[in-house]
């Protein structure tokens, strides 16, 4: 048995290698591409800036060195580094995003298997959903103590991704794989525990990298209103404030970067699940 | 036929309602099936013989009319009516060995002990080498192999297959009904069979059931008393294929007609 199935493996990587010669070609040109267009990009900005001629519109390599410099020197109004903020918007996020999750996925696979739950807890969802998590704000301040008045922002954000892509994930099975479950000795009770939650968990690692994407929309909305504790958003408002705009869009930066770095990290482990599952 | 009788359907009678029709699907069906049994409904498409092996597995409720296994009655289903399905309907996130395991993990079965059962029937429908792979790796015929092994993990009364090789090339599906037929030889297992292809039941079954179409009722039963392995290419397997063939196609010539007919209402 061992022989046969090494021998299936060498066939297996041998085919392997032969294909991914081709992909590496391919990717690397897909990698140039996408560099060569951010170059372009950046060319394009200083040529407008420089037309412009506008404080509010620094130049790329004035924004670059300010950005730099936010990693060394502490802010005039806090007196912290960049990577502070950073780490306080992301912990604020990784509240929001654990709480969110904890919350939205139970409930998604119960909206999603039960009529009964769907019916009662549709209504309310489907009210609360369009309101923008910003609306929220106010309250959220008054309500709870920071970090959780920033962190229940991110959490508005990714709940309600999570919540739907639960829910169309469970929809989604095909019901033939629930009849062989059933035929097998699977009861009501071990039902959603044994296939629902294993089949639904591509679509929602799809909902996850969605939610990230807005949560880091909502952190940085939450922290210009007002925030203690320093945070990306607040160093964002705060440099344009006292007008010191290239500071201002290095702050942008940052936050564009962490996001990529964040959905993409997702986008990743999504793949990967999805493959290791065998799932696409 | 004087066995001992495995699953008993009195008076059974399967009707769909939906919102604005309700369609008669089995009407008033009595078969018995003896233990050990190889068994095949044959039909034309749509004609409801799914619908009676979904409801021997408890998957449906009768209208009417009771189905019994061991003289008790089907409420539901069960790990001791195993059935295999034309789709497949594997587990995509569990391996080949994983996917033959469930039902035994289901049962709690220790780990050391249903991974033995399992090598044990993974050798049986010659998947040997594939254990970790997932469904979306294999082909057709192999993923029906894990299929009739997942069903047979769990020591089953009775494999109620659904039309099982009905999505594999005419090659794959040839060396899948000789390997079944090895299967049920080893296991002793009874096998309620459906199929619309008349070669496929008769290279098979011991009993063959002709149902009618819509609502499905049994036309005509045979027994088939050839020897195994058959050949049929052979002349007494072409008479009979003659013959069953021609109430077949009397009751597709009917469903065709009533499906005019309704049409042009």
């Amino acid at each position: 048995m061992n022989k046969k199935a090494s021998k299936a493996q060498k066939n297996r990587t041998f085919f392997l290698s032969f294909f991914k010669v081709k992909k590496n070609r391919d990717r690397l040109i897909h990698l140039g591409i996408s560099i060569l267009a951010v170059i372009i990009f950046i060319l394009a900005w200083d040529l407008y800036a420089q037309l412009q001629n506008k404080p509010y519109l620094p130049r790329p390599h004035m924004v670059f060195d300010a950005l730099i410099a936010s990693f060394f020197n502490r802010d005039p109004f806090s007196q912290r580094y960049m990577g502070e903020h950073i780490l306080a918007s992301m912990v604020r996020i990784l509240y929001g995003f654990i709480i969110a999750f904890i919350l939205a996925v139970p409930l998604g696979l119960l909206m999603g298997w039960s009529k009964h739950v769907h019916n009662a807890g549709n209504p309310i969802v489907e009210l609360i959903r369009p309101i923008p998590p910003i609306a929220w704000i106010p309250f959220a301040i008054v309500f709870f103590d920071e970090p959780f008045d920033t962190a229940f922002i991110v959490f508005l954000g990714i709940f309600f991704p999570v919540l739907i892509n639960t829910i169309f994930g469970v929809k989604r099975i095909d019901p033939i794989i629930i009849d062989a479950a059933k035929t097998l000795g699977v009861t009501k009770r071990n039902m959603l525990q044994k296939v629902i939650f294993p089949a639904v968990i591509p679509t929602l690692m799809t909902g996850i990298r969605i939610g990230l994407g807005i949560g880091w929309m909502c952190i940085v909305a939450a922290e210009m209103v007002g925030v203690t504790g320093g945070g990306v958003g607040f160093y964002i408002s705060a440099m344009a404030d006292v007008g010191r705009y290239d500071d201002m869009f290095a702050g942008m930066i940052v936050i564009g970067i962490l996001g990529f770095i964040t959905v993409g990290g997702a986008s990743y482990i999504e793949r990967r699940v999805s493959r290791w599952m065998g799932m696409r | 036929m004087d066995g001992n009788a495995l699953i008993k359907i009195e008076h059974l009678t399967k009707i769909f309602d939906s919102d604005d029709k309700s369609v008669s699907a089995i009407s008033n069906l009595n078969l018995t099936i003896e233990e050990g049994e190889f068994i095949t409904l044959l039909g034309p498409s749509g004609c409801g013989k799914t619908t009676i092996l979904r409801l021997i597995a408890g998957l449906e409720i009768p209208s009417e009319g009771i189905i019994y296994e061991r003289g008790e009655k089907v409420e539901g289903p069960g790990p001791n009516r195993g059935m295999v399905f034309q789709e497949f309907a594997l587990f995509p996130w569990r391996t080949v060995i994983k996917n033959i395991e469930f039902g035994l993990e289901i049962q709690g079965m220790p780990k050391e002990k249903r991974r033995e059962i399992a090598m044990h029937y993974i050798d049986l429908v010659n998947l040997e080498g594939f254990e970790n792979a997932h469904p979306n790796e294999l082909s057709g015929g192999m993923k029906q192999r894990v299929g009739i092994a997942r069903a047979l993990a769990n020591e089953p009364d009775v494999l109620l297959m659904d039309e099982p090789f009905g999505s594999l090339d005419a090659q794959t599906r040839n060396i899948m009904q000789r390997e079944l037929l090895g299967i049920w030889q080893k296991t002793n297992k009874t096998i309620v069979f459906v199929t619309h292809s008349v070669d496929e039941a008769l290279y098979l079954s011991d009993r063959v059931v002709v149902l009618t179409s819509r609502p499905a009722t049994i036309k005509k039963e045979i027994s088939i008393d050839l020897l195994r392995p058959r050949d049929r290419a052979g002349k007494e397997f072409a008479k009979l294929r003659h013959e069953i063939l021609g109430e077949v196609e009397e009751e597709v010539t009917k469903a065709i007609a009533s499906e005019r007919k309704k049409e042009e209402s």
